[in-house]
């Protein structure tokens, strides 16, 4: 999991500080926020590649701050962790895209192997947007100038 | 209900459709009969009072004509004419020739000496100044005697006239015919039994009755005879069916005799006896028919209204349970997530546990292994609880229909038989027999396979708990269509459900299961998936008789709008 930075969302503080302890532990730099704002703005001071968002959440739910996620970061993966096996809002978040879903409660192991296919996800679409920037490069040298 | 119910049912119906018509009936052909019959009993009275008066007088015009007969032969002929017997015989003649009525006639001087005779019998020259008429006679001017032998010696009566001719009396005497005043009065027959007869005041026969008794005879009857001095008068005598006679008694107007007519009852009231026995017939013909048919509609009524009754406490049952099943729907999904959250946080703080263990365990020295492994052993059983915890939270969500499903194409023909085969080994432990009727055109339906062998596997589970530890234990599971939907029942002739438990049935962690067997979450997802399946389940049951399920499939799912909510 080299690498792999990963931002926490959920409203239960305890669940965020033990997941946490236990990440580092695996030597996964993990961010964590209580909060859909505060997500959004770790999202912007760090280089985060998956977020793991609660669906529910008091203020923003999990499913407005996936689109914002979205919007600002394509990018960044999102796996839904949801409570309520509420099918519906996970579906919805899925069509959003997210990358998946995972069951309350789930084990740490579910949580790494999910995280860790987003991440290869991440990177693999990372570097062909790298690739088609070199070869734009190659093809308008002067490209290199322009702002992404 | 029971049958009693369904029986008391047809009583009250037909104790109210049939009391009040057959009650009026009775009534109205009651009062019928009553009026019919006094009516034509009048009738037949009155018959035969005409018929008797008829002949009253018939009888007594004979006797008119018999007597001016003898007067006028008394008051044109003197007694030196008529004392010889040529001249009496060409008068006797002459009066034969008028009426065959004059058997004889003879000629008697005022010592009673029969001066002359005409007639069969050798009687000239007897003297008859002590016999009873002649007595009589010369009292009365005018006799008509009884019956009496005299000297022929056979039964015969008389009529005597005196005439006083100058300083000579002397008397003329004719003997009537027996046979055919007889025939005058016996001519009378009224129906089988009806006959005319005629008595004197002392009851002794003067004609001959058809029924019995010859002339002269004592009639036995006379004892009941109601006799007025001048008027008709019918009356019934008493005694036993048979004996018992309709009197018409007339007292005749020269002499001392009456006239009886009289018919049997059961003769004289054969036509009103014949109209009460049909009308008796009809009514009991009439009755049966009401019964019969009435019957019938009452069984019917009454099964219609058993059947109602019957739907109509199911169709409540199943409001109820609907209704409570939504509602704790909707409580379930609630509490599984509020449960769920703080198993994520025991998940983890356990997990993390297990990390620092495994620290501990690497790079200390560790002093007391045994606690060690106790702790370890503590964490790994949180773990199992975690789980266990999770698992009905889970089978909560399931009921409250929010699990997710993956459609794919389902042959409920084919799809059956494998879920069936997952119980085999137990039912044939258990002794049961499992039938299947399965339709094999059905049409394949769009549906999730992993939550309907959910569904059948619950329901077949059950359906073996229910026949444990009975003889010839069975569960049928058949299959068809009906309409679009495809139908499954699964029935089973266990033990069967108390109506108070049909109302709890789906809802979660009700179990009638021993603590510990049983999580009750098990018809509970079967109704939820069901519901999220679009289908839905119904169930009827008899305590010790049976069960069976109703499981109503569509032939895909309903649209995801339906879904939310």
């Amino acid at each position: 999991m080299v690498n792999l930075q990963l931002l926490l969302v959920d409203d239960e503080e305890r669940f965020l500080e033990t997941t946490q302890r236990l990440l580092e532990k695996r030597d996964i730099r993990t961010y964590t926020a209580t909060n859909g704002l505060d997500a959004l703005r770790l999202l912007d001071e760090y280089r985060i590649d998956v977020v793991i968002l609660d669906v529910k959440m008091p203020g923003l739910d999990g499913v407005e701050v996936l689109r914002r996620i979205k919007q600002k970061k394509p990018l960044v993966e999102v796996i839904m962790l949801t409570g309520h096996a509420s099918v519906e809002s996970a579906v919805e978040g899925l069509k959003l895209g997210a990358f998946d879903y995972l069951m309350k409660p789930c084990d740490l192991s579910d949580l790494l192997e999910k995280a860790g296919e987003a991440h290869t996800k991440k990177q693999n679409m990372e570097e062909k947007i790298r690739k088609a920037k070199i070869e734009k490069i190659i093809e308008h040298p002067l490209s290199v100038f322009e702002k992404d | 209900m029971d049958s009693n119910g369904f029986k008391q049912i047809r009583r009250v119906i037909l104790r109210r459709v049939l009391l009040v018509p057959v009650i009026i009936l009775l009534l109205v052909c009651g009062t019928l009969v009553y009026y019919f019959a006094n009516y034509s009993q009048q009738q037949v009275a009155s018959e035969l009072v005409r018929i008797a008066s008829d002949h009253r007088r018939l009888i007594d015009q004979f006797f008119s004509e018999r007597i001016s007969d003898l007067q006028f032969i008394s008051s044109n002929f003197n007694f030196n004419t008529l004392r010889y017997k040529s001249n009496l015989a060409t008068i006797f003649y002459q009066l034969q020739s008028g009426s065959k009525a004059f058997f004889d006639l003879g000629v008697f001087d005022e010592q009673g000496n029969h001066v002359a005779y005409v007639g069969l019998y050798d009687l000239a020259g007897k003297n008859y100044a002590q016999t009873e008429w002649f007595k009589a006679v010369k009292e009365q001017g005018l006799y008509i005697s009884d019956e009496f032998l005299g000297y022929r010696n056979i039964p015969h009566f008389i009529i005597a006239i005196k005439r006083v001719e100058g300083d000579r009396t002397w008397y003329i005497r004719a003997t009537i015919d027996t046979f055919s005043f007889n025939d005058l009065v016996e001519s009378i027959r009224v129906g089988k039994t009806g006959e005319a007869y005629i008595v004197n005041r002392q009851g002794i026969l003067q004609t001959r009755r058809r029924s019995g008794g010859k002339v002269m005879e004592t009639d036995e009857d006379y004892a009941l005879y109601q006799i007025d001095d001048k008027e008709i008068h019918s009356f019934v005598t008493g005694g036993y069916w048979g004996q018992r006679y309709l009197y018409v008694i007339g007292p005749l107007k020269h002499l001392q005799w009456v006239l009886v007519v009289r018919q049997e009852i059961g003769d004289a009231y054969a036509p009103l006896t014949r109209a009460i026995l049909v009308a008796i017939f009809m009514i009991i013909a009439g009755g049966a028919v009401v019964l019969v048919m009435t019957y019938i509609m009452a069984t019917g009524l009454a099964n219609q209204l058993m059947v109602s009754d019957m739907e109509k406490r199911q169709m409540r049952t199943q409001l109820i349970i609907a209704g409570k099943l939504a509602e704790v729907g909707e409580m379930s999904a609630g509490l599984a997530h509020e449960i769920n959250n703080p198993l994520q946080v025991m998940k983890s703080e356990r997990t993390l546990i297990e990390d620092i263990l495994s620290d501990i365990e690497e790079n200390e020295e560790i002093h007391d292994q045994e606690n060690l492994r106790l702790i370890k052993d503590s964490v790994n059983q949180i773990g199992v609880q975690i789980e266990r915890c999770g698992q009905i939270t889970t089978g909560l969500l399931r009921f409250a229909r929010k699990t997710e499903s993956l459609m794919e194409q389902v042959k409920v023909q084919d799809f059956l038989p494998q879920v069936v085969g997952m119980i085999e080994q137990r039912a044939r432990v258990e002794n049961i027999r499992i039938v299947q009727k399965l339709d094999p055109d059905l049409p394949p339906i769009l549906s999730d396979p992993n939550q309907l062998q959910q569904v059948f596997l619950n329901l077949l589970n059950n359906a073996v708990y229910a026949l444990r530890g009975k003889d010839l234990g069975e569960i049928r599971i058949q299959a068809f269509q009906e309409n679009n939907n495809i139908t499954v029942t699964v029935t089973d002739n266990g033990c069967g459900i108390s109506p108070e438990d049909m109302e709890k049935l789906f809802l979660p962690f009700f179990t009638t299961k021993p603590v510990g067997q049983g999580t009750g979450l098990g018809l509970s997802a079967v109704y939820g998936i069901l519901k999220g399946l679009g289908g839905d389940i119904t169930v009827s049951s008899e305590l010790n008789v049976g069960t069976v399920f109703t499981v109503h499939l569509p032939p895909e799912p309903p649209g995801k709008e339906e879904r939310i909510g």
